[in-house]
């Protein structure tokens, strides 16, 4: 079993079934894992802002720090290890927003609703969330089944 | 303000703020320091003439020959640089041994660190120039919970419950549970250390600048942003998670936009891998290692 860990603004693929991938530190960064259950092929992107518009010269540097840039590269390097864009699973996590409606601080908000804008135009299904809220929460992702399971902070880990 | 008799006992226990510290942060202030004379205070400290020496011969300076003396150190690393090896050295071992707040991954110093440096990002957009006072009160804005943390751990689950079905914010629920929360903890702490009023404001009201009574020249808001971007960003001080009020005031206060966070959120990523050598300072002897090497939770 090996442990792999995502940062922020980062993105790594898998078709190892030891490999659990984790990602920490979600506050309102959102994590997307991409299965397909068939080929034991897994993704799992860490996007911080939603729109690359902001500085397209770092979204060209790090595709994932944006949920744009970032979510073709998930599938893309998914493909690329075998998976087929039809039996993808997605399940995504995080997005939180400090308390109180000062829209200055709902990046997490924002974040979720280009990620879904961006899923739906590509005919791709949220199959398990735990979003928004105003907790931390870190995700885990087992490649060897597709299991995620995500943790609020002080909770234990519960599967979505 | 009502605290637990408990817990103010503990605060009657800490130990001294370190000494070297407070008078390294006078000499610097003075626009005319001298080097030698500096050097002549920070050789006592092993801990941060250790972490001079490792500071300057990181990569991030890229210097050509190995600085070997604290003095040429000095001159290497110019004041700003000086100020944030001196403090992250002195201070870092109090936030190590933090517990009660922290999640899995990233511990009360990496916090600490993160916002010391969104508030002198913040301060060179609005500013134009960065601020040694407001690193200072920025790094040292959490320290109430160094305190607070082993009563945090105790009444974890009784916090958790009055903000997740209440509608609590984290201090009401601290105040609620402990009788303090973490801020006022820290105003406390500042005051028996005897820090200048501004940071002692800066830390008591990190959370609500609004209440600050004092003329203020915008520490304490500069101190509260750069906190709640890091733990929107996830550098978070832990338990509390995001469940803080979002004052708007702040963003009318320096006329920034939404766009300037989502930046500020970009710098302060480049940021943090740059300040490997401060979160990775080396600890000195009186403190605690940490029990198991953790897995970084950032990486880049």
């Amino acid at each position: 079993m090996k442990e792999i860990v995502v940062g922020i603004a980062d993105l790594k693929v898998s078709r190892n079934s030891d490999d659990i991938m984790v990602t920490y530190a979600l506050g309102s960064c959102v994590a997307v894992a991409a299965y397909d259950p068939r080929a034991r092929v897994g993704g799992l992107l860490h996007f911080m802002l939603p729109s690359s518009s902001l500085n397209v010269s770092k979204a060209r540097e790090n595709p994932s720090m944006f949920a744009d840039t970032g979510l073709p590269v998930l599938f893309k390097s998914c493909y690329e290890l075998g998976a087929d864009k039809r039996r993808m699973v997605v399940k995504i996590a995080g997005g939180a927003n400090i308390i109180g409606d000062a829209s200055y601080f709902r990046v997490g908000q924002k974040n979720l609703t280009t990620l879904r804008k961006i899923l739906w135009r590509n005919g791709i299904l949220v199959s398990g969330e735990d979003t928004g809220s105003n907790t931390n929460r870190t995700l885990r992702f087992h490649i060897q089944d597709g299991r995620v399971l995500v943790r609020r902070s002080g909770g234990s880990l519960e599967a979505i | 303000m009502k605290i637990n008799a408990r817990i103010l006992k503990s605060i009657k226990s800490l130990p001294a703020f370190p000494i070297t510290i407070k008078k390294i942060n006078r000499m610097i202030s003075s626009p005319d320091y001298s080097a030698k004379e500096l050097a002549g205070v920070i050789k006592y400290d092993q801990s941060i003439t250790a972490n001079i020496l490792r500071m300057c011969n990181s990569a991030y300076f890229g210097l050509r020959h190995k600085v070997d003396n604290v003095q040429d150190a000095i001159l290497y690393l110019g004041r700003e640089n000086l100020v944030r090896a001196v403090l992250a050295a002195g201070i870092s071992r109090y936030f190590k041994k933090t517990k009660g707040y922290a999640v899995e991954g990233i511990d009360l110093w990496e916090h600490s660190v993160s916002v010391a440096l969104m508030a002198q990002i913040l301060s060179r957009k609005i500013y134009n120039q960065e601020d040694p006072k407001l690193f200072t009160a920025a790094i040292l804005h959490d320290v109430g919970k160094v305190v607070l943390g082993e009563y945090v751990c105790a009444s974890c689950k009784k916090i958790k419950t009055l903000v997740s079905e209440k509608g609590y914010d984290f201090l009401e629920a601290e105040e609620e549970v402990l009788g303090v929360n973490h801020a006022q903890m820290g105003g406390e702490m500042a005051l028996l250390w005897n820090f200048p009023a501004d940071i002692k404001d800066a830390i008591a009201y990190h959370h609500r600048p609004d209440l600050v009574r004092r003329k203020s020249n915008g520490l304490v808001w500069l101190v509260y942003l750069a906190d709640q971007i890091c733990l929107m960003t996830g550098i978070g001080g832990g338990a509390d998670g995001l469940a803080y009020r979002g004052l708007k005031e702040a963003f009318d206060k320096f006329k920034l936009r939404q766009q300037d966070v989502e930046e500020a959120m970009i710098l302060l990523l480049r940021g943090m891998e740059d300040a490997r050598e401060l979160l990775d300072i080396v600890p000195d002897k009186r403190s605690v290692p940490r029990a198991a090497p953790q897995e970084r939770s950032l990486r880049y």
